[in-house]
């Protein structure tokens, strides 16, 4: 059997609950580098996820969006060339025979969590303006100093949440982690809302009021702070502990509601353990990022504030505006430049990046779509060898 | 207003009035005594710091005021004081209160003060001992029930107690203050007004709580312990190195709690996900109706069905690199999202299960992280959530091992229920509970309410009666019988015999892992042994109960040893009918008690074999049998001081190397002579009490299995003419009643007197079997010292026979050439003794004491074994238990032990 066709310009993660994709899109313009070893091809970086119980569409989109344009052609699904394709996440070894078979694409997997770390690490030094705040509806971008980067935390909210703590390139530990994540939210949201999607639940959680289950610190002393411990009579207590003695049943509160006390049950709780965590090894940066956070405001909202609280103020929770493809962007920056002399363009090093933010400042929610057009883009250039 | 519950009953009145006329005395040194508080109707003292005061008003002094110790009467005394507190919760109500031992004993004995005085103890003592001895009661209540609350406080008049009884307030009726922590007293403040006329005073909930826990710490013994994996761990804790820690109490939220010291401690922590959620989240997820119901649902869980796993992600592999295994949750509630499955396809039970590990999970990673951030080693969780569930503690204990990698350890406590409860309690001003040691506590675990560790089923028994009949109700329930326990048929009594109650009742318990919590009793009297080597280290116990085999032997023993127990015990009373029904009811208790230490070896805490034989003793005394060998003491003792004088002429016609041997010999052979020995027991029926005494004596052919006997033969009489000094005063425990005690250790006792040494026998207490009791001794010292001058004498300078005393200090002394025999009570009433725990008396007495001499196989072997003192020991004991003597002498039954040990450095 030949060896296996790389092309450089895909990359996936595939998460429990998601899959995400990262491929490059050439403008066809391609230069020569200054001292001409290598040529530099402008394009974009454009980005796609589907859920991953949908994986079949996720096939059809690679297989009519990517491989069409990489000019690999397989006849009637017969496969003769294997592609090799960098992969991350749980996906990658689940789902590794269906791509083979489906697509005749081979997963070069990548540790999920070096790909994370690659991944912000890439955004945080090469695009600007990636990292923000989110406090009280403010939305305020940071700029990080590239030399002053390191250490920090990162936490990935995906199905679990993962914590680590990044000493450089390439350097990193998972310190922490804890298994109320996105997973935690969309699973229990749908045994107790029907929903059927995560954005459904997420509109939901907009219109709740977590106060009508939730038990707060005026519940117990009767309207009054506890302020003794520094509890503001609105601080939640007990998460859903109002739901212990009422005489409702589920069918008797909203779901918004309910969406909305799991909501912020959920992030309180990232908030607080990452914060911890940061404590822990003197880390005064916080970066927030996965599937769960996607841009929405609340949720950003509630884990800053928690932070926030926790620290009083020393700790800010941060941002990133890619956060749901970390994981494939670092799968996407692992192909790697190596001197042999193959013929096919399959490495890259992104040189810059811009970021297409469509001359809208204002941040969107990412759906979850195969749609391409809803997806933010980064102009970028890439260096072929 | 006169609305049911109201205080107007004039028969009510007349008790209270009745109480308050019967009187506390209360010894105090003429010299210690407020002048003015000799005088009728001066205003009351001052009160001052921290310590409880007695009210003072109206004292006088009773008797003789010449004598040097007189006794003062305080009439305000109340003699039964109690005080209440309550933690009164969602779910719970929590209850504690305290009451005076009703056997009070004062000091109006002539004999004992002389005794005292002869030891050195002064009356004086007493002011180091704020706290009058009493008991701790736990009485927990569902909080929808609370009207059985009410009725329990107003049965037992607990709220017409001054809750400040050392104070000089008196409050006019209707206006007591009760202290409650707990959200219900708000809700319940009016309730208890209008039903007990009570007004409640509140407690802050996390003061009360730390409190609390600091008590348990600091003054019970084996109050923490851990548990993994299913197996409970007690874990002592020095009450010097207790702070700082972690206190996490999981109630509807969760508050992590930095404690300090006493009252300086701070919230540092906490989360909104706690025992609030799961039965939030797990009511609307299931339609549990209860939390019990929901706890109870997830023992037959799989979480797995709901929660995405590592595994399910990285298709059944581990994710090792990180050191996640393929059975670590990714994701509480992950599969939920890509299933298409509607909430009614998942099993309860999964769901339930799956809420528990997660917030389970989260309580421990969070407690863990601040204990890291403050580098506490020592996390303690409480609150509701937990209550003494297995698995909970489980998964707690797993997270906080987990992500401490093993530095930490989850720790939790065997009253965490009452935690808030006691802490309302210490916030009474003056109950000096928070000076108490720990040695001045002991745990005891009757039947009724508390018996299956304070869960509820039905309401408290009031009285003897009312237990009985449960006992007898709780039988019907017909449950299973799981333990060794006795099958024959009683002979005496009439009620059926023992079909025994199980543990396995659904009515016994409702979680495998729940804790039994029993009465305390605090004994401030009660002191350390203070001629231990190490009392740090010391472990009364000789048989470590936790292995298995070792506790189903001594639970099968104790069982088969019943039936001939009740019988004594029944006979005791002279076999009537009530006799028959409490025998019943005792055997049914103790059964009980049994099977369940053998299911749940740890639900009374961490016992030894002395907490088993003591446990049987209370229980006895439970069911008002005082004093089940009484009789037979009696037969025995009238034998063995007839055959006295023979024995004495013997030894004293032998020369002093001889007669040593001799003693040592008879002392052993004696010891034969012991009702709780099944073996010993068979041997009574063949021959009178001379003849076993003398054939035993005959068969002690040495060496005896351990024989230090020419080590203390030297030490006593010296050798190659040089002549060893006396022992100053040594103190002999003695061991049964009859031969053991009048022709063993009584002539060895001589022996010593004879020598110039002081002696001291203690003596229990209180009656266990057929062990001779310190009130018992000075009669039989008395019948004794009729036929040998040597004892008499000795006795009478020992304040020992009170008809001929003869005053120490009145110049009129006859024979000043003998050392005095003294009695001392050791301050308990088991046929063990924990020397941790002794009577002040002893404690005084061990001061001089440069020997001490334990007799019998309590004392001896099952414990005290192993125990090093600052002084010289004897540890003598005939071994009656084949089990025993292979286990501890690598010997056979009827081996004798005879260890002299030098002081230990």
């Amino acid at each position: 059997m030949d060896p296996p066709t790389q092309i450089s310009h895909l990359a996936l993660d595939i998460g429990g609950t998601l899959v995400k994709l990262v491929y490059f899109s050439s403008n066809g313009s391609e230069e020569e580098s200054r001292n001409g070893c290598c040529s530099v091809v402008k394009g974009r970086l454009c980005f796609a996820k589907f859920e991953t119980r949908k994986i079949d569409d996720c096939l059809e989109f690679i297989r009519f969006n990517i491989l069409q344009h990489s000019g690999v052609q397989h006849q009637n699904g017969a496969v003769h060339d294997y592609l090799s394709v960098k992969a991350t996440g749980g996906g990658a070894f689940k789902f590794a025979d269906l791509f083979k078979e489906k697509l005749g694409i081979l997963f070069d997997k990548q540790d999920e969590m070096h790909s994370l770390v690659g991944g912000v690490n890439f955004l945080l030094k090469t695009v600007p303006r990636e990292a923000f705040t989110y406090l009280d509806g403010q939305k305020e971008f940071v700029e990080i100093d590239h030399n002053d980067l390191y250490p920090y935390l990162l936490v990935n909210i995906g199905s679990g949440v993962s914590m680590i703590k990044v000493d450089g390139d390439g350097k990193y530990e998972r310190i922490s982690g804890t298994s109320l994540g996105g997973g935690t939210f969309l699973g229990l949201g749908k045994l107790l809302t029907k929903c059927k999607s995560f954005d459904e639940l997420l509109e939901l959680s907009h219109h709740g009021n977590n106060r009508v289950i939730d038990m707060l610190v005026g519940d117990i002393y009767g309207g009054t702070d506890y302020s003794k411990i520094g509890l503001s009579s609105t601080a939640i207590a007990s998460s859903f502990g109002k739901a212990i003695s009422d005489g409702k049943e589920l069918e008797d509160y909203q779901p918004e509601d309910v969406a909305r006390s799991l909501l912020r049950m959920i992030s309180n709780n990232i908030g607080q353990i990452a914060y911890l965590n940061a404590l822990r090894f003197g880390l005064k940066r916080i970066f927030f990022g996965g599937f769960f956070i996607r841009g929405l405001e609340y949720t950003m909202d509630t884990i800053s504030v928690a932070v926030h609280f926790w620290s009083r103020g020393e700790a800010k929770a941060m941002f990133l505006r890619h956060e749901g493809f970390l994981g494939a962007l670092g799968a996407f920056t692992s192909y790697e430049t190596r001197s042999n002399n193959d013929s096919k363009p399959q490495h890259h090093t992104v040189q810059r990046a811009i970021l297409n933010c469509s001359g809208d400042d204002s941040f969107r929610h990412i759906p979850v779509t195969s749609n391409l057009n809803d997806s933010e883009t980064i102009e970028c250039s890439i260096s072929l060898v | 207003m006169a609305g049911p519950g109201d205080e107007h009953d004039p028969s009510l009145d007349d008790k209270k009035e009745a109480e308050a006329k019967s009187q506390v005395c209360v010894g105090v040194g003429e010299k210690d005594m407020s002048p003015s508080s000799s005088v009728p109707g001066t205003s009351p003292i001052h009160r001052s710091g921290s310590r409880p005061q007695l009210d003072l008003s109206k004292a006088e002094i009773q008797g003789n005021l010449e004598e040097r110790d007189p006794t003062i009467l305080l009439p305000n005394q109340s003699d039964d004081i109690s005080h209440l507190a309550l933690d009164i919760g969602g779910s719970l109500i929590k209850l504690l209160y305290f009451s005076r031992h009703e056997d009070y004993s004062n000091d109006d004995d002539k004999r004992k003060r002389t005794i005292k005085e002869r030891l050195g103890i002064t009356n004086g003592n007493l002011r180091s001992y704020p706290v009058l001895g009493g008991r701790l009661h736990f009485v927990k209540f569902e909080t929808n029930k609370i009207n059985e609350c009410l009725d329990f406080i107003h049965s037992k008049q607990l709220h017409r107690r001054d809750p400040y009884p050392w104070s000089s307030r008196t409050l006019p009726l209707g206006t007591g203050v009760i202290k409650v922590t707990g959200g219900g007293a708000y809700k319940f403040a009016d309730l208890f007004k209008e039903r007990l006329g009570v007004s409640i005073e509140k407690e802050d909930e996390m003061h009360c709580l730390v409190s609390g826990a600091n008590f348990l710490l600091k003054a019970i013994r084996h109050e923490a312990f851990t548990h993994m994996e299913g197996e409970k761990e007690f874990v002592q804790i020095d009450p010097n190195d207790l702070y700082p820690y972690l206190l996490v109490n999981v109630g509807s939220g969760v508050s992590i709690i930095k404690v300090d010291g006493e009252g300086k401690f701070e919230r540092v922590s906490g989360t909104n996900v706690g025992g609030g959620t799961y039965w939030g989240l797990g009511r609307l997820l299931t339609k549990c109706k209860s939390f019990d119901e929901l706890l109870e649902l997830s023992q037959k869980g799989d979480n797995s069905a709901i929660d995405m796993l590592v595994g399910d992600i990285y298709g059944g592999m581990d994710y090792s690199k990180i050191g996640l295994s393929a059975s670590t949750i990714a994701s509480s509630f992950g599969k939920a999202i890509s299933e298409n499955k509607e909430l009614d396809d998942y099993r309860p039970e999964d769901i339930s299960l799956s809420l528990l590990r997660m917030i389970s999970y989260n309580i421990g990673q969070i407690s863990y992280l601040n204990a890291l951030r403050f580098g506490l080693k020592r996390i303690f969780f409480g609150g509701f959530f937990i209550r003494g569930h297995a698995y909970t503690m489980d998964t707690i204990s797993f997270a906080v091992h987990f992500w401490s990698k093993g530095e930490m350890q989850a720790m939790f406590l065997r009253h965490e229920g009452f935690l808030g409860a006691l802490g309302a309690f210490m916030s009474y001003e003056k109950h000096g509970l928070d000076d108490l040691m720990s040695h001045q506590l002991v745990e005891r675990f009757p039947m009724g309410a508390p018996y299956t560790g304070g869960n509820i089923h039905g309401p408290p028994l009031g009285d003897l009666n009312e237990k009985i009949s449960w006992m007898e109700k709780f039988v019907r329930r017909g449950t299973e019988i799981t333990a060794p326990v006795p099958m024959t048929p009683s002979k005496t009594t009439g009620l059926g015999g023992f079909e025994v109650p199980s543990s396995r009742g659904s009515a016994l318990r409702s979680d495998a892992s729940a804790l039994n919590v029993g009465v305390l009793h605090l004994v401030p009297t009660l002191e350390v042994f203070p001629l231990l080597a190490d009392p740090k280290t010391y472990e009364p116990n000789t048989i470590d109960l936790s292995d298995q085999g070792e506790r189903e032997y001594w639970l099968k023993v104790l069982s088969e040893h019943l039936p001939d127990l009740v019988d004594t015990a029944v006979a005791s009373e002279g076999g009537t009918e009530d006799a028959k029904r409490r025998g019943d009811a005792f055997a049914r208790a103790f059964s009980a008690h049994l099977a369940r230490l053998m299911e749940e070896p740890a639900a009374y805490g961490k016992l030894g074999l002395a907490n088993l034989l003591e446990l049987r003793e209370e229980c006895l005394r439970e069911f008002q049998f005082v004093d089940a060998y009484r009789s037979i003491k009696q037969r025995e003792n009238e034998a063995s001081l007839a055959v006295l004088p023979d024995l004495l002429e013997e030894l004293d016609s032998m020369s002093e190397e001889a007669r040593l041997l001799t003693l040592i010999e008879g002392v052993l052979a004696a010891n034969i002579f012991d009702w709780g020995s099944r073996a010993c027991v068979d041997l009574y029926h063949k021959g009178t009490i001379i003849e076993i005494y003398r054939m035993s004596r005959n068969k002690m052919q040495r060496p005896w299995r351990i024989d230090d006997f020419d080590a203390f033969k030297e030490r006593m009489l010296g050798s190659g003419g040089k002549q060893p000094h006396r022992h100053k005063r040594a103190l002999l425990f003695v061991d049964n009643s009859g031969a053991d005690v009048i022709l063993g250790m009584l002539p060895l006792a001589r022996e010593f007197i004879r020598r110039g040494t002081e002696v001291v026998l203690v003596a229990n207490s209180l009656p266990a079997l057929n062990d001779v009791t310190a009130m018992e001794l000075p009669d039989i010292v008395a019948g004794a010292a009729k036929h040998c001058d040597i004892l008499r004498r000795a006795a009478e300078m020992g304040g020992l026979l009170v008809d001929a005393m003869v005053n120490p200090g009145d110049g009129s002394k006859k024979d000043l050439t003998s050392a005095p025999l003294m009695v001392v009570e050791n301050g308990c009433g088991s046929p063990c003794i924990d020397l941790r725990q002794v009577s002040s008396e002893l404690a005084a007495a061990a001061k001089d004491a440069d020997l001490v001499v334990l007799e019998g196989m309590g004392r001896a072997l099952h414990t005290n074994f192993n125990a090093q003192f600052k002084c010289e020991a004897l540890k003598l004991a005939m071994v009656k238990n084949q089990r025993l003597a292979e286990k501890l002498i690598k010997g056979n039954i009827y081996d004798c032990v005879c260890r002299y040990e030098p002081p230990s450095l």
